[in-house]
């Protein structure tokens, strides 16, 4: 349905282009974890590629946001277009905990009955390497359960937590919104 | 050290050869740590062994240990025994699959019958290498006093040996599994050790979390029975590999063992820190019985039959001498297809752990004079309490668990209450809740969180999780107990394990003062509780008005106990049956009382015992 699709590549960037927003990761980072093109693929197989079309779409249009209080408005503005909307909502919110976890959680009871038939519509694990490279581990300075081991002894260590743009209880960071901020990771 | 199974060991074996075969010395059932102890103390003297294994034997290459590992990734529901896939004809129990009973239900729909009324998801893995392959491999001793409950606090029962006697047997376990630990830890309550012993490998470091607990509790005080316990945050020892201590042995060192399936110098060696030690070790870090039945085949001496269910026990009526096995051996875990054949040997040693053990034998039919076999079935219990760090603490790393309390393993308020000990955990919330995947969905679909809030909801939710485990003692009680009923019967036509267990009430006081202990240090840590027991928990028990979730401890013992003689015991003090003069029943089945430590080291000392005597025997 939407192999050709997902290889577009400007729909591939739009479809990063959320994500790094929702998911407060740069678009880098996500392309760093080699699973963008999975990940859309498994939306667009789940709930069908014009959904996700129309996600991106309203997500493109969304005003533009510059200093503190343009960022509340356009938050405030995702709320109500997207992440409020009974049916673009439960996907968006799915697509963050994709990035996060790996895995697609079986969207709400309510969504597939006004929305459906999603027959693809399970929980599941993208793949094997999908889980290892949930972005939750990265986000709270640790590694995933089994894999990408940091080394004997680094549990003995204060963590180090990645800086990231729009933190909201630490200062404005340096570092670029679109780059690898977590350079302050231990080292191996 | 390179210690590789031998190429080939997988199928070799030829199962006509075997069951024309009337010259082994042993036949051992199962690939656990105790079979395997056996297996090469046997095989390195000279015997001709026979090992038998239910399981499917597909992890003795690297491919078959990768499998595992993607299986495990794969998992939406990382329960324990994720990586291991399901086998019709040697299950194994899976918590997920776990609900509740109404008072007087028996629920049959899992693998092992549950009877109630406490609903136990204790487990156990049918594979080649046992339950060692997920075991987390915390290796604490039992205490002196652990040995003489009746005597000193009027509970439980006494062992036939003493600490003393099963010390030289603690040392050659230690050795064999690889232990990490430091003395100056270790030497506490009683526990002593010869002088200038260290363990092969030193103690692994305190995680951070557990040093953030330590500055908030160390050197503070609790009141229990009239006498005040100091409480401190002490290194638990460990079957995974670290830094090899030089002055073990005298000065000659320790080589640590690797991975014993790939040929790879990376694999294996030193604990990564993975945090994902239950269900697999990535590394082979973490000591498995691979590492010990690897050693047992290159003696040339040890066949080994996987994929071969021993169904029965067969005696001669008259002296009761085993005389053979009968053994099914199928084709694939999905069919029921098999051939049944029977083995013979001089003895026969049966280590398939404390439920399928005792499963076995009373399938079998046999001659049960104490009318003991099944009962006494212990595990320890666990009561989980959990809360948020008021700082960030960096939860999700290092071992499973690296420190926690020791300080109420032992004292005279055993009388009247269960003692415990007490685990942090490294991985957080995770055995009780979910975590972190439960704290990302909430954060996700409940506080509507995404962005920049969810990720800085992400830190302040997991990373200052703090769970502390108790490891509640439970005395042997006879109704507590594994029988089986034809009704319930597996895909080849075995009889299931059913069991019947309630909680004792002298581990339920111990549970009751566990919380209010955790509240105490919550309060010193200033911790945010946020422990909740739900009355819908399969494993919930009420006592004395309040509720709590009891887990299962994975530490399943007692079900054939050792004693004195045939009349109070199913075995002898080296775990010889006392009915059948030629076989031993091995494993923790045979510990009278488990005091709060973790059973393996001492089921393997045991069998270290146990092999001597073998030997003697088979001379
Ligand atoms: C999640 C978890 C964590 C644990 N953590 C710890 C810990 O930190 N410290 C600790 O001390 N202990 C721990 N344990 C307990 C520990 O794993 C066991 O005590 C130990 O592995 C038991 O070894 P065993 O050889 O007696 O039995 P097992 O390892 O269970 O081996 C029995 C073998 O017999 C085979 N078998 C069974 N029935 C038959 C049959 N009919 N025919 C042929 N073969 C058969 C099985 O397939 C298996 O290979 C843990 C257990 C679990 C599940
Ligand atoms: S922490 Fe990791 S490397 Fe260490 S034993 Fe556990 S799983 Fe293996």
């Amino acid at each position: 349905m939407s192999a050709a699709k997902t290889g577009d590549a400007s729909r591939l960037d739009q479809f990063l282009a959320f994500s790094a927003e929702v998911t407060a990761f740069g678009v880098v980072e996500l392309q760093g974890t080699g699973q963008a093109e999975a990940y859309l693929q498994t939306v667009d197989d789940v709930v069908g590629a014009a959904l996700v079309d129309e996600l991106l779409v309203l997500h493109a249009k969304a005003p533009r946001a510059t200093g503190n209080e343009g960022r509340a408005a356009r938050g405030a503005h995702l709320r109500r277009t997207i992440f409020g909307d009974g049916k673009l909502g439960p996907v968006a919110r799915n697509i963050v905990k994709l990035w996060y976890s790996g895995v697609w959680y079986e969207l709400p009871g309510a969504w597939t009955e006004t929305y459906g038939p999603a027959p693809q519509d399970v929980t599941f694990v993208v793949s094997p390497s999908s889980y290892v490279e949930g972005l939750l581990w990265t986000a709270i300075g640790a590694h995933p359960a089994g894999a990408k081991a940091p080394g004997y002894g680094s549990w003995a260590a204060p963590p180090r937590i990645p800086r990231f743009a729009d933190d909201p209880v630490s200062p404005p960071s340096a570092e670029p919104v679109d780059g690898t901020v977590d350079a302050e990771r231990v080292p191996a | 050290m390179r210690v590789l199974f031998p190429i080939d060991s997988a199928r070799r074996t030829d199962i006509d050869a075997v069951s024309a075969d009337d010259r082994y010395d042993a036949v051992i059932v199962g690939t656990g740590i105790s079979g395997a102890i056996i297996a090469n103390e046997l095989s390195r003297a000279g015997k001709r062994v026979l090992v038998l294994e239910a399981g499917t034997g597909t992890d003795r290459t690297l491919s078959g240990y990768e499998k595992y590992l993607s299986n495990f990734y794969g998992a939406s529901s990382k329960d324990n025994q994720s990586p291991y896939p399901a086998n019709p004809n040697a299950a194994m129990p899976r918590s997920p699959l776990l609900r509740k009973l109404q008072p007087g239900e028996t629920d049959s729909s899992t693998y092992m019958v549950q009877s109630g009324p406490y609903v136990t998801d204790t487990t156990f893995t049918r594979v080649f290498g046992g339950t060692t392959m997920h075991w987390e491999a915390k290796t604490p001793r039992m205490l002196p006093e652990d040995f003489k409950m009746r005597s000193l606090f009027g509970q439980g029962l006494d062992w036939p040996l003493g600490y003393d006697e099963l010390e030289a047997d603690y040392r050659t376990a230690e050795r064999e599994i690889g232990v990490s630990a430091n003395v100056e830890d270790q030497a506490y309550l009683g526990l002593h050790f010869p002088k200038d012993y260290v363990f092969p490998m030193k103690g692994l470091p305190l995680s951070y979390l557990d040093k953030q607990v330590a500055r908030g509790i160390d050197d503070t005080r609790v009141e229990l029975c009239g006498k005040s316990y100091p409480i401190k945050i002490r290194p638990y020892p460990q079957g995974r590999n670290s830094i090899p201590n030089p002055a073990y042995d005298g000065g000659k060192g320790y080589v640590p063992v690797g991975a014993v399936n790939t040929h790879q110098v990376e694999e294996g060696e030193r604990c990564q820190g993975n945090t994902n030690c239950v269900p697999l070790c990535p590394v082979q870090a973490k000591y498995h019985s691979g590492k010990t039945l690897a050693k047992a085949l290159h003696t040339g001496r040890v066949d080994l039959l996987v994929q071969a269910v021993v169904s029965k026990v067969v005696t001669d009526p008259g002296n009761g001498n085993v005389t053979a096995l009968e053994v099914k051996v199928y084709r694939e875990p999905q069919s029921a297809e098999h051939r049944t054949i029977t083995v013979k040997g001089t003895i026969f040693v049966i280590a398939a752990n404390a439920i399928e053990t005792p499963r076995l034998m009373l399938a079998s039919g046999l001659r049960d004079s104490a009318g003991l076999m099944g009962r006494n079935l212990m595990d320890h219990a666990y009561l989980l309490n959990w809360g948020l760090m008021p700082e960030v603490c960096g939860t999700m790393r290092g071992t499973s668990c690296t420190g926690g309390i020791i300080d109420l393993r032992a004292g005279g308020f055993r009388r009247h209450q269960a003692a415990f000990s007490v685990d942090i955990h490294n991985d957080g919330w995770g055995w009780a809740t979910g975590a972190p995947f439960s704290d990302l969905t909430e954060l996700v679909d409940q506080q509507n969180r995404f962005g920049a809030e969810l990720r800085r909801g992400l830190i302040d939710r997991i990373s200052r999780q703090l769970l502390l485990a108790f490891m509640i003692e439970v005395p042997p009680t006879e109704s507590n107990r594994v029988t089986v009923d034809p009704q319930y019967t597996d895909q080849l036509g075995n009889m299931r394990p059913v069991v019947s267990f309630t909680v004792p009430e002298y581990s339920m006081r111990g549970a009751a003062y566990a919380r209010e202990f955790s509240k105490t240090v919550f309060a010193r840590l200033g911790v945010a509780d946020h422990t909740r027991y739900d009355p819908g928990d399969y494993g919930y028990v009420t006592y004395e008005g309040q509720g709590y979730a009891i887990r299962g401890g994975n530490h399943i013992a007692g079900t054939h106990i050792m004693g004195t003689d045939k009349s109070n015991s199913v075995v002898d003090t080296d775990q010889r049956s006392w009915d059948h003069a030629n076989l031993y029943l091995v494993g923790a089945g045979s510990m009278p009382t488990i005091g709060t430590a973790n059973v393996t080291l001492t089921l393997a000392a045991l069998c270290y015992r146990s092999a001597r005597a073998m030997l003697k025997q088979l001379h």
